[in-house]
C-alpha cells in the first residue's frame, strides 16, 4: 500500500508542475506575441477614406488592444481558460474552431508518423542490436545517422519531387499526390465515406513517411544501444541457458528493458516532431496547425498565433506527463523524484 | 515580416469566386469592345503617313548608374522632338525593381525629372518613354544597380575582433600573473604548476588516443576539417554571389565545364553559392551554439548551485521554454523581429536554444555539489563565486563542451529551417537561403536539381560531422553520464 501512496504523491506533484508550466506558457506567449511589430488592426482595415476611425476603434475595443498591458494579460488569461479564444483578424471565424479543425489534421499526421516511427524504429534497432556488427547493423546505423542530420523539409522536397515524376522514365513508378489532404477536385466537400477516407490515407502517405523517417534515426539508435547493453547482462545468458529461442530471449527479456529509454526519448522528441510537422505541412500544403501558423505570421493574426503556441506547448507538456507516468508503470525501478 | 504561403489561393477560398470573376471579366471585355472605336479617323491616318518620314521623338534617360544602398538617385530625362510641330513631350518612367528578397516591383512615374530613394539592394530597370502630342514614342532603357555600401572595418571584422579580444584578455591575465611572480621573486613555474601541466598533457594525450580509436569520432573530425577549410577559403574562392545577372542566357544553366553545378534562376553559379554559404552557415551554427551553451551553462550553474526555491523558479521557467515546440518558438521570435540579418538569426537561435543545456548542466552541478572537495573548499572560506569558478565549472566543462558541439548541429539545422520558412537573413547567402530560393522557384520542375540537392547534402554532412564528433567526445569525456 505504501507504493500506491508514493505514486499518488508523485502524481499530485507532477500535476501541479503541469499546471504551473501551462500557466507559464500562456504568460510567455502573451508577451512574445505582444512584442510583435506592426499594428494588426492597421493591417485589416484598408487605408482610405472609405473606412473611418470608428471601425478601427471598434476592433481595438473588440480585442481589448486599448487597455493597459496587465489588463490585456488578465483578459487574455481569462479568455484562454474559458476557451473564448476570440475571432481571427483575417478569417473572421472563431479561433477555437479554426484551431480544433486544423488540429485534427496535425494529430492525424503526427499520430500516424509516430506509429510508423515506433514500429520501424523498434524493429530496426532490435534487429541491428541482435546482429551486432553484421552488414545489416552497419548499414542500418549509417543510414539512420544520415537521416538524423537531414533537414525534414529537404527530404519532404525530394520525396515530393520523386513521387510526382517518373524518374529515369520508369512508367510503373508510383505517383503520389504532392499537396493537399484529400482529392477535393473529385470528391468535393469533405464527407466521411470510404472513398474519401481512402483518398485521405493516400494523401497522408508522403507527409507521414517524411516525418517518421526524420525522427526514426533517434529511436532506432537508442533502441539499439539499450538492447546492446541489455544483451550482455547475466539474465540474458540465464534465459538462453533455460533453452529459450533467440526470438523468445529478444521478445520477453531484452525488449522490455529497452522500453524505458525509448519512452523517455519519444517524450523528449515530441517537441521536435511537432516542429517537423510544421515543415512537412508547409511543403505538402497539409492544412494543419503548422500551415496555419505560417499563414498567421504573414497576416499578423495575433489570436491564432497565441493559441497555436499555447496548444503546441500544452500538447508537449501533456505528452511528457503521460510519458513520465508510463515510465513509472513500465519500469518499477524508477523512482521519480 | 510577411510570409508568402505557397498555396494561399486554395486556402483563402478564392476558387469560390472564380465563376463570378469570370463573368465580370467577360462583361468588362464586352463593354470595352463596344466602346472602343472600330476604326481610327481618316484624317489622323493621313497625318501619320506624313509624319512617318522622321523617327519621332528620341529619349535620353541619362545613362546607367551604380549607387550604394540608401542613396537618392536623380533621374534626369531629356528628349528631343522629331519636328517642331509635334507639341509638348510627355515623359513616362517605367520602373522595375527586382532583387532576391523583394521579388519584382513595378512603378510608373510621370514627369521629366524624378528621384528614387534606393533603400534596398537590387537592380532598377528604368525605361523612359517619351510621347509627343501625336502619340509617337521614343524610349531609352537604363539600369541602376544598387549595391551594399562598403562595410566598415568594424562591420567586417566584429567576430575576429571579439575573438582577438578574448585571446588578449586571457594572455593579459597570464602576463599579469607572470609579472607579479617576477616582482615577488617567486619562480615562474612552481613544482605544483609543473605537475599540473604534466597531468594536463597526459590527460589530453589520453583523450586524443581514445578519440583516434573511436572510428565515428575520427570520421566526424575528417568531415569537419574538410568543411572547415571550405568555410575559411570559401568566400574568397567563390565569385560574386550577391549580384544577380541581367543576361537571361546565363540563368538556369545545366551543369557544364564553367558551372559545375549549373546556375540558378538569378544566373548565379551554384557551386560559388555553396562555397560562400559554407562560411555563413558554419558561423551561424557555431556562434549561436556558443551563445546557447553559455546561457545554458550560466543558468544551470546558478540554479543547480543555489538550490531551494530559486532553483525551482528557474527550472519551471526552463520547463516552459522547453515545452514550446522548438521550431515554433524560433518562428515566433523571428517574426517578431521583422527584417533580420545574420546577427539577428544568430541571436534568435542562440537565445531560444539554451534550455536543454541548462537542464543537463544543472543535473551535473547537483551531483558535483555534494562531493567532499566542495565541502572542503567551503570550510576554508572560499566564496561561492570561487567555488563555482574553480571547482564546479571545470568539472562540468567537458560535458558542456561536448554538448556545444551537438548544439552546433542543431543550430545549423535551425538556420536552414528558418530560412526555408522565409525567415531568412536579409542580403546573405547561406545553405538555408539557397534551399529556400530553390524551392520558391520550383527548382526540381525547372530541372535545376543541384540547386536543392547540393546545399541539402552539405547540411546533412556537416550536421553529421558535428553529431559524430559530439557523441564521440561525450562518450570519452563523461563515460558514466549517459547510458546510451
Amino acid at each position: 500500500m505504501a507504493s500506491r501512496k508514493t505514486f499518488r504523491r508523485i502524481l499530485t506533484r507532477r500535476l501541479v508542475n503541469v499546471v504551473i508550466t501551462i500557466f507559464g506558457i500562456m504568460v510567455l506567449n502573451f508577451f512574445l506575441i505582444h512584442f510583435m511589430p506592426g499594428d494588426p488592426v492597421q493591417n485589416i482595415v484598408p487605408r482610405g477614406n472609405k473606412y473611418d476611425e470608428s471601425i478601427r476603434w471598434a476592433l481595438y475595443e473588440k480585442f481589448h488592444l486599448n487597455d493597459s498591458l496587465p489588463e490585456q494579460l488578465a483578459w487574455y488569461l481569462w479568455n484562454t481558460i474559458s476557451l473564448d479564444w476570440g475571432t481571427s483578424y483575417i478569417l473572421n471565424r472563431s479561433v477555437s474552431s479554426i484551431i480544433f479543425q486544423d488540429m485534427r489534421w496535425t494529430a492525424l499526421l503526427v499520430g500516424t508518423s509516430t506509429f510508423i516511427m515506433i514500429l520501424l524504429g523498434v524493429a530496426i534497432g532490435a534487429l541491428s542490436a541482435y546482429r551486432r556488427g553484421s552488414a545489416f547493423d552497419v548499414g542500418a546505423t549509417s543510414i539512420s545517422l544520415f537521416f538524423y542530420g537531414m533537414p525534414v523539409f529537404w527530404m519532404a522536397l525530394i520525396l515530393q519531387a520523386l513521387f510526382t515524376t517518373h524518374p529515369l522514365g520508369m512508367s510503373w513508378w508510383p505517383q503520389l499526390p504532392p499537396s493537399g489532404y484529400y482529392d477535393s477536385d473529385r470528391y468535393g466537400h469533405l464527407a466521411w465515406n470510404l472513398p474519401v477516407i481512402l483518398s485521405i490515407l493516400k494523401y497522408l502517405i508522403l507527409p507521414a513517411t517524411v516525418l517518421a523517417v526524420g525522427s526514426l534515426a533517434g529511436v532506432s539508435l537508442v533502441m539499439r544501444s539499450a538492447l546492446v547493453d541489455t544483451m550482455t547482462e547475466d539474465f540474458i545468458l540465464t534465459a538462453r541457458a533455460k533453452g529459450l529461442t533467440d526470438y523468445g530471449v529478444l521478445r520477453h527479456h531484452a525488449l522490455p528493458n529497452g522500453m524505458p529509454p525509448m519512452i523517455a526519448l519519444i517524450a523528449m522528441d515530441i517537441a521536435f516532431i511537432i516542429g517537423g510537422a510544421y515543415q512537412v505541412e508547409y511543403v505538402f500544403n497539409y492544412p494543419g496547425i503548422g500551415f496555419r501558423t505560417i499563414d498567421a505570421i504573414g497576416a499578423l493574426d495575433f489570436p491564432i498565433l497565441q493559441f497555436i503556441v499555447v496548444v503546441g506547448g500544452i500538447a508537449v507538456v501533456v505528452a511528457n506527463f503521460i510519458a513520465d507516468m508510463l515510465l513509472y508503470y513500465v519500469d518499477p525501478r524508477i523512482k521519480i523524484s | 515580416m510577411r510570409i508568402i504561403t505557397r498555396s494561399g489561393l486554395g486556402k483563402c477560398g478564392l476558387w469560390r469566386h472564380v465563376p463570378t470573376s469570370l463573368l465580370l471579366v467577360a462583361a468588362i471585355a464586352l463593354l470595352a469592345g463596344g466602346l472602343y472605336p472600330a476604326d481610327s479617323q481618316d484624317s489622323e491616318r493621313e497625318l501619320a503617313i506624313v509624319l512617318a518620314e522622321d523617327d519621332g521623338p528620341t529619349a535620353n534617360a541619362g545613362g546607367n548608374q551604380n549607387v550604394t544602398k540608401g542613396a537618392i538617385v536623380t533621374l534626369n530625362g531629356s528628349g528631343s522632338m522629331g519636328f517642331e510641330g509635334a507639341g509638348n513631350l510627355n515623359f513616362t518612367w517605367n520602373i522595375t525593381f527586382s532583387n532576391r528578397t523583394a521579388g519584382t516591383q513595378l512603378a510608373d512615374l510621370y514627369g521629366m525629372n524624378q528621384t528614387i530613394h534606393a533603400n534596398q539592394t537590387g537592380v532598377y530597370t528604368i525605361r523612359l518613354n517619351v510621347t509627343d502630342s501625336l502619340n509617337r514614342t521614343g524610349s531609352d532603357t537604363i539600369y541602376i544597380i544598387v549595391t551594399e555600401p562598403p562595410k566598415t572595418f568594424l562591420e567586417k571584422n566584429w567576430l575576429s575582433l571579439i575573438i582577438l579580444g578574448v585571446l588578449l584578455l586571457i594572455g593579459g591575465v597570464y602576463l599579469r600573473r607572470a609579472i607579479r611572480n617576477l616582482r615577488a621573486g617567486l619562480p615562474m613555474i612552481t613544482e605544483a604548476g609543473q605537475e599540473k601541466i604534466k597531468l594536463t598533457v597526459k590527460k589530453t594525450r589520453k583523450i586524443m588516443k581514445q578519440l583516434v580509436k573511436n572510428r565515428m569520432g575520427i570520421l566526424g573530425i575528417i568531415i569537419l576539417i574538410a568543411f572547415g577549410i571550405m568555410a575559411v577559403i570559401g568566400p574568397s574562392v567563390a565569385g560574386d554571389v550577391k549580384t544577380q545577372s541581367e543576361d537571361p542566357s546565363t540563368m538556369r544553366q545545366k551543369p557544364s565545364e564553367d558551372h559545375w553545378l549549373g546556375t540558378d534562376n538569378y544566373g548565379i553559379d551554384i557551386l560559388d553559392e555553396l562555397f560562400y554559404g559554407a562560411r555563413t552557415s558554419m558561423v551561424v551554427g557555431v556562434v549561436s551554439a556558443i551563445i546557447a551553451s553559455f546561457l545554458g551553462a550560466a543558468v544551470g550553474l546558478y540554479s543547480g548551485y543555489v538550490g531551494g526555491w530559486k532553483d525551482e523558479v528557474v527550472m519551471r521557467a526552463n520547463d516552459v521554454v522547453l515545452s514550446i515546440p522548438w521550431l515554433v518558438l524560433m518562428i515566433i521570435v523571428a517574426a517578431m523581429l521583422g527584417e533580420i540579418d545574420l546577427t539577428g538569426i544568430i541571436l534568435i537561435i542562440g537565445l531560444t536554444g539554451w534550455s536543454y543545456t541548462a537542464r543537463l548542466v544543472r543535473a551535473q552541478v547537483l551531483s558535483i555539489k555534494e562531493r567532499q572537495y566542495i565541502e572542503r573548499a567551503r570550510s576554508i572560506g572560499a566564496s561561492d563565486l570561487n567555488i563555482i569558478g574553480r571547482h564546479i565549472f571545470p568539472n562540468t566543462f567537458p560535458m558542456i563542451f561536448a554538448n556545444t558541439i551537438l548544439t552546433v548541429a542543431v543550430s545549423i539545422l535551425s538556420e536552414a529551417t528558418l530560412s526555408f520558412l522565409h525567415l531568412r537573413p536579409v542580403g546573405e547567402v547561406t545553405w538555408g537561403t539557397m534551399l529556400s530560393f530553390a524551392s520558391d522557384n520550383s527548382a526540381f520542375e525547372n530541372g535545376l536539381h543541384w540547386w536543392i540537392l547540393a546545399p541539402g547534402l552539405c547540411i546533412v554532412v556537416v550536421v553529421l560531422g558535428f553529431t559524430l564528433l559530439g557523441y564521440a567526445l561525450d562518450d570519452i569525456l563523461n563515460p558514466k553520464l549517459r547510458h546510451r
